[in-house]
Formats: C-alpha cells, sequence, structure tokens
C-alpha cells in the first residue's frame, strides 16, 4: 500500500535509470548533450554557482553529526530517497516501513543497517528516530505526516503534500502548530544551491523584465505498473486513478510550477488547462497529454506542457526577460542575452559551456554515452540530496534548539515560538509548509483545469491557510 | 499503620528541612535568565584569510543576592557583594554569524562544536566564587567577577570584569568582555587540512557578552 512510484526526471538524480515503465533512455542520452549543445551554440552563458561558493571560505573537515531518520513508503520513489540518504553523511537510516514486504525488501538493499517496520505507528513511537520522511501516494499523507507531527518528529513531506486543498490544509496547520519542529516539503528544488545562486542572479536585474515562461515535462512511460494480484494492483496504480491521484501536474508538473512561483515571486491568478490522451488507451480516466497556460496578474504567462506520449527534449524551464532568457536544463543553466542588453561585465570571462565544445559530446550519442559511463555519481549533488541533507541538518538544528530552550528556561511556548522564528535557529534553504501548500493547491486547480479543459480563476485568499 | 507513621515521619522530616533551608536563604533574592530579556554571548577571533564571529542567544542559570547587594546604582558601595552565581551556554546553541547577524555557515558550527568536545560537554559553564564592586560611574556599577570557567571539559580560574545595571525594577544585566586563547582550554586552533594547512585560525578570542537576569 504504501508506495510511490518515481518517474525520473531532473527532479530525480538519475534520469536513465527507470525502473518502472517503457524508458527511452537511449533519447534521454541524445537529449542530454543536444540540447546543452544546441543552448551553447546559441550563444548561451552557462550560469555556475562555482563564483558565489568561491568567495566563501573553504570550510574545513569537521565530523558531521548523524541524524537518525526513518522512510515511510517504499514505492520507487521512497526507495529513490533511501538510496540518497545512504550517500548523505548526517544520514542514518534507522527505518524502513511499508505495508509491503517486498518493497520493504528492496529498499533494505539500500540500508542494510536499517529497521525494517510495516506499521508507521511503531516508528512514530520510537523517541530514538526523530526525523521521518514521508513518501506513500499522496492520498496517504494526511494521516501519517499529522500523526508524526503530533508524536513530535521532524517531517519531511513529499509533494504535493495531499490530494485534495482540505487535507493539504490540514497538513499544512498541523505543521505550523508544530512551532518547535521543522517541517519540509518535497519540492526539492527550493533546496538546490544552484537554482538559489541563479534565481539571485535574475532577482539582481541581468534577464530584465520578465516576459514570459515555459516549461515542459516530456517522458515516455505509461505510469502503469504490474502487480501480483488486483488488489496491489489498485495499490500500485494509485496515480491512475481519479480518485486518488492529482495527474501528472500534480505528481510531476507541481515541481516546475512552484519554481516558477519562486522565480516570479508572485502567485498565479488563474489557470487554464487541456488535456488528453494520447498514446495509453489501456482504460485509464485520466489524461496522458497535458497543456496549462498560467497566469500571473502582471500579463506574465507560464506554459508547461506535460506528456508521456512522448520524451523529446525530457524537462527544462525556460524565463524569458526583456534583457536576455534564462533557462534550466538538469543542473546546468544558461543566459542567452538579448543583442540590445547592457553589458554586465562578467560574461566576456564566462565560460561558454566549453565542457561540451570539448569533448563533444553533444553531437555524438557513443561520446554522450561513454561521458554518462565515466561520470562520477557521487560527484552531482542532485536536488533531492540538497532537500534531503538541508532537511536532516535543518531538522537536527530545530530539535537541538527547542531541547536547549526548554531545558534552560522551562516551559513557555511564546517565548520557544519567538526563539524558534529567530535568527538564532538557522535553517537551511528549502520550501516549508507554505510553499507547500500554496504548490500543491495550485497543482489541484491545475489538474482541475485540465480535467475540465476551461480556466479556473485563483482567488488570492485560495493560497492564504486559514 | 506503618506505612501512615512513616509518611507522617518523612513529612515532619521535609518540614524541618525547608524550615532550615528558608533560615539559611533568608535576605536572599534569586534572579533567573529569562528568555527575550536580550541575553547574548559573542565569540570573535579571527584567521589568516578572515575574522569570524559566533553567537549565542540562550544564556541560562542565575544568580543569588545576598543582603548587601545594592538595590540600585545609588545604594551601591565598593566592596564584595554577597552573590552565587552558576551561568550556562549550550554549546550547540552557538552559532556562526556574519557582520549583520545573519547565519554564517554550518559546516563552520559542526567544526566549533567538535573542538568544544559538544558530545561529552554539553555547556560552557561559569561558576561564580568572588564578585567584588570596583565603582559605581555613570548609573553603572564596575565589577569583578571571579570564578571558574569550564570550557570543553577544562576548568581555568578567570576574573571577568563587567558591568552591571539596573535597566528596570526587577531586572539586572550584566555586561562584559574578556579576552581569552583557545590553548588555554585545550582548544587547538583549527588549521583546516582540506586548505593544505594554508589556513590558520588565531588563538586569541574575544568574548563578549550582555545577560539579563529577572527577579523571580
Amino acid at each position: 500500500m504504501l508506495a510511490r512510484t518515481w518517474t525520473g526526471g531532473i527532479f530525480g538524480p538519475h534520469m536513465n535509470r527507470m525502473d518502472t515503465t517503457q524508458d527511452v533512455t537511449r533519447r534521454d542520452f541524445i537529449k542530454g548533450g543536444s540540447v546543452a549543445t544546441l543552448m551553447t551554440m546559441l550563444g548561451g552563458i552557462e550560469l555556475t554557482a562555482r563564483a558565489a561558493e568561491a568567495e566563501a571560505p573553504a570550510a574545513p573537515a569537521a565530523k558531521v553529526p548523524k541524524t537518525r531518520c526513518a522512510v515511510i513508503g517504499l514505492g520507487s520513489w521512497g526507495r529513490e530517497i533511501v538510496s540518497t540518504l545512504s550517500r548523505i553523511e548526517r544520514a542514518e537510516i534507522a527505518a524502513v516501513c511499508d505495508t509491503y514486504g517486498a518493497s520493504l525488501k528492496r529498499a533494505a538493499r539500500s540500508a542494510p543497517g536499517a529497521a525494517q517496520v510495516q506499521d508507521y505507528r511503531k516508528i512514530l513511537e520510537d523517541d530514538s528516530v526523530p526525523a521521518v520522511i514521508v513518501a506513500t501516494p499522496t492520498h496517504l499523507h494526511r494521516q501519517i505526516v499529522i500523526e508524526a507531527l503530533e508524536a513530535g518528529k521532524q517531517v519531511y513531506c513529499e509533494a504535493p503534500l495531499a490530494h485534495t486543498i482540505d487535507d493539504a490544509r490540514a497538513i499544512a496547520l498541523a505543521a505550523r502548530k508544530a512551532t518547535s519542529q521543522h517541517f519540509q516539503s518535497g519540492l526539492q528544488l527550493r533546496a538546490d544551491k544552484h537554482r538559489a545562486f541563479v534565481l539571485n542572479f535574475i532577482r539582481s536585474g541581468a534577464r530584465g523584465k520578465a516576459v514570459a515562461a515555459r516549461a515542459q515535462y516530456h517522458k515516455k512511460q505509461s505510469w502503469r505498473q504490474a502487480a501480483p494480484s488486483p488488489e496491489r494492483e489498485l495499490e500500485l496504480n494509485w496515480r491512475l486513478n481519479p480518485e486518488t491521484s492529482v495527474g501528472m501536474v500534480g505528481e510531476l508538473g507541481i515541481h516546475q510550477l512552484d519554481a516558477s512561483n519562486w522565480i516570479h515571486d508572485a502567485l498565479p491568478v488563474a489557470v487554464t488547462g487541456f488535456g488528453s490522451t494520447m498514446l495509453w488507451r489501456d482504460g485509464r480516466e485520466l489524461p496522458d497529454t497535458s497543456q496549462l497556460v498560467v497566469e500571473y496578474g502582471n500579463g506574465v504567462r507560464l506554459v508547461q506542457t506535460c506528456t508521456l506520449a512522448n520524451s523529446f527534449e525530457g524537462e527544462y524551464e525556460v524565463y524569458y526577460g526583456t534583457d536576455g532568457t534564462v533557462t534550466f536544463l538538469g543542473s546546468k543553466s544558461w543566459l542567452f542575452k538579448e543583442a540590445d542588453a547592457p553589458l554586465l561585465g562578467w560574461e566576456v570571462y564566462a565560460r561558454k559551456d566549453s565542457f561540451y565544445q570539448e569533448n563533444g559530446i553533444a553531437l555524438m550519442m557513443d561520446a554522450s554515452k561513454q561521458a554518462s559511463h565515466t561520470q562520477q555519481v557521487a560527484d552531482v549533488i542532485t536536488p533531492l540530496q540538497y532537500a534531503l541533507d538541508n532537511f536532516l541538518q535543518t531538522a537536527s538544528v530545530v530539535k537541538a534548539a527547542a531541547e536547549d530552550f526548554t531545558e534552560t528556561y522551562g516551559e513557555d511556548e511564546e517565548a520557544l515560538k519567538e526563539h524558534m522564528a529567530s535568527s538564532a535557529v538557522p535553517r537551511q534553504p528549502g520550501a516549508g509548509y507554505l510553499e507547500g501548500y500554496q504548490a500543491t493547491v495550485l497543482a489541484i486547480k491545475a489538474h482541475e483545469s485540465i480535467l475540465k479543459n476551461q480556466k479556473v480563476e485563483l482567488p488570492a485568499n485560495l493560497f492564504e491557510l486559514a | 499503620m506503618r506505612t501512615t507513621r512513616g509518611f507522617i515521619a518523612g513529612g515532619l522530616a521535609l518540614l524541618l528541612a525547608s524550615a532550615v533551608v528558608t533560615q539559611a536563604a533568608e535576605g536572599w533574592t534569586e534572579f533567573r535568565a529569562r528568555p527575550g530579556a536580550g541575553s547574548k554571548a559573542l565569540i570573535e577571533g579571527s584567521s589568516n584569510i578572515h575574522d569570524w564571529r559566533v553567537q549565542g542567544l540562550i544564556i541560562g542559570g542565575g544568580v543569588e543576592v545576598g543582603p548587601n547587594f545594592p538595590a540600585d546604582a545609588a545604594s551601591a558601595k565598593p566592596g564584595k557583594l554577597d552573590a552565587k552565581s552558576t551561568v550556562r551556554i549550550p554549546v550547540r546553541s552557538l552559532k556562526s554569524i556574519k557582520e549583520d547577524g545573519s547565519p554564517y555557515n554550518a559546516a563552520m558550527d559542526d567544526i566549533m562544536y567538535g573542538k568544544l568536545k559538544m558530545e561529552e560537554q554539553k555547556d560552557i559553564e561559569f561558576t561564580l566564587s568572588t564578585l567584588t564592586l570596583k565603582e559605581v560611574k555613570d548609573k553603572t556599577c564596575l565589577l569583578d567577577a571571579e570564578g571558574e570557567l569550564k570550557v570543553a571539559g577544562v576548568t581555568k580560574k578567570i576574573t571577568l570584569p563587567m558591568e552591571m545595571t539596573f535597566p528596570e525594577a526587577n531586572r539586572l544585566k550584566f555586561s562584559g568582555q574578556v579576552d581569552a586563547k583557545m590553548t588555554d582550554f585545550g582548544i587547538e586552533p583549527p588549521a583546516p587540512a582540506i586548505a593544505g594547512g594554508l589556513i590558520k585560525t588565531e588563538d586569541a578570542i574575544k568574548f563578549s557578552f550582555d545577560w539579563v537576569v529577572v527577579k523571580r
């Protein structure tokens, strides 16, 4: 029952490591290189976080304190989380949890020392496990997350928070109430250092005034998974069930929707969607292809396409401005300046994606393959890895701060709340309950719009918590 | 029956003990640290590449003041003051900060915790032995606090010059600063191996604080 499917993509660490359905991996190799090279040939300037990192003094190696955590829900995405945690120095995977035995066993391969638990309540009762990561199917989040918060756990909840606005609100309100705990929504791009670097760059005005945005998530895959029994089939394919799923835009597109809100520093006022089934005519009721127009109040619109019927160009985002265009592709970004854009200065010395030029991998599939084979996975810090690392680090700081405060001053709820919100409790970047709630609301409304093939207005109070 | 008798005897003993304690504490007043009162500890240092600073906003403990402790600056007279105090700062509440007070670097915090042996020594502690009022200047009492400072499990006798003011009724504010060396407490200044030993942290540090306590 507790199985969340991972569908890969930039929101997962390795685009080619699909373990579910009919994925066209060969295209991924071409795609990764060709778009990058094309962008370079068009004169793209790669935006890297290296300059910013260079300004910070080198941090000496320190013993990183471990944080014990548990992963609840071990579908392919949950197992990817376990695998990612196993590469994070501060993570100690104390337990893995799923009601389905086979999933438990598969997850345990990445966490050999972890307890294998079928009832999540056992984890919630275990005081030695302060942090939990909830990666169950979306419609099961509410009960588990709220019980976890009530049990005093630090909670990471995968995105979307829920499949209904009521459930999302209940989760967000419970997280807001838990002032001495850390809650992080699984909108992992918010934790990505590279994204933060580019965001500062955009906010500095280098792109000029915002004009429009475009995003796509294309991946040829069924989403339907084979199961040994009808009951298991129902559990496993919850994404295809209209009662439990918020569709492609909710399960995949939500990350791009949130990224767009973040970059535009605004919430949309309306969304118009179109959906159709173009390939997977297997009785499913949800479309496998959708187009979405997200309107911000100032005339800026994001156009997002999602499909499970085609893989061309995978997933990316493009943010157009009057002075330039910023693109995100995987963990890289480029700036394409307009001819009349003012000289920034630094771009004269900036690398014009010389990695691809020197190696020529983009235009030669075999070369691309070779590069993929020799690339050290450990060198690639994925958004998920940033998000989980940041979660554990903040969870540890928040827990310690609450304990120290209470031991020093006794119980004083108001003062504790003030202290926890202060700079004395530094938090690593990541999406909180409000960002999680707002992105979830937008995704649910976008899904509704796609199903109806019509415009849905988004009044400002829709995004406010009671 | 035996149980009842034992209970009564125990109760009497407790009452007697309480009376003794009350007698001993007569004329003494307790002030305790309170959240949000403006307490702050700052440790500053340098290295061959940049200065650094660490801040703690949780300073626990309290002060018990005796009969000769002044109620305000006007009534303060030089001499030894009746005072007992233990102050504690949780090590893990110390955070590296930038000049503007915003958080600096969690990796730096981890290094500091390692150097302060946080896993074995949860707190930095100061236990007062003698408090001497040297003079009163502009409604501020200038004090010397002698006592034992325990850092990273090493205890040293120190004299801490500080100021005491009476910001409002029922409140005492202690402020001060003192220079020290990491090596005095057995702490080897960090020289990160990752930088090939090129970055060297200075041994000297400056410790300053504001500590506000409130009458119980």
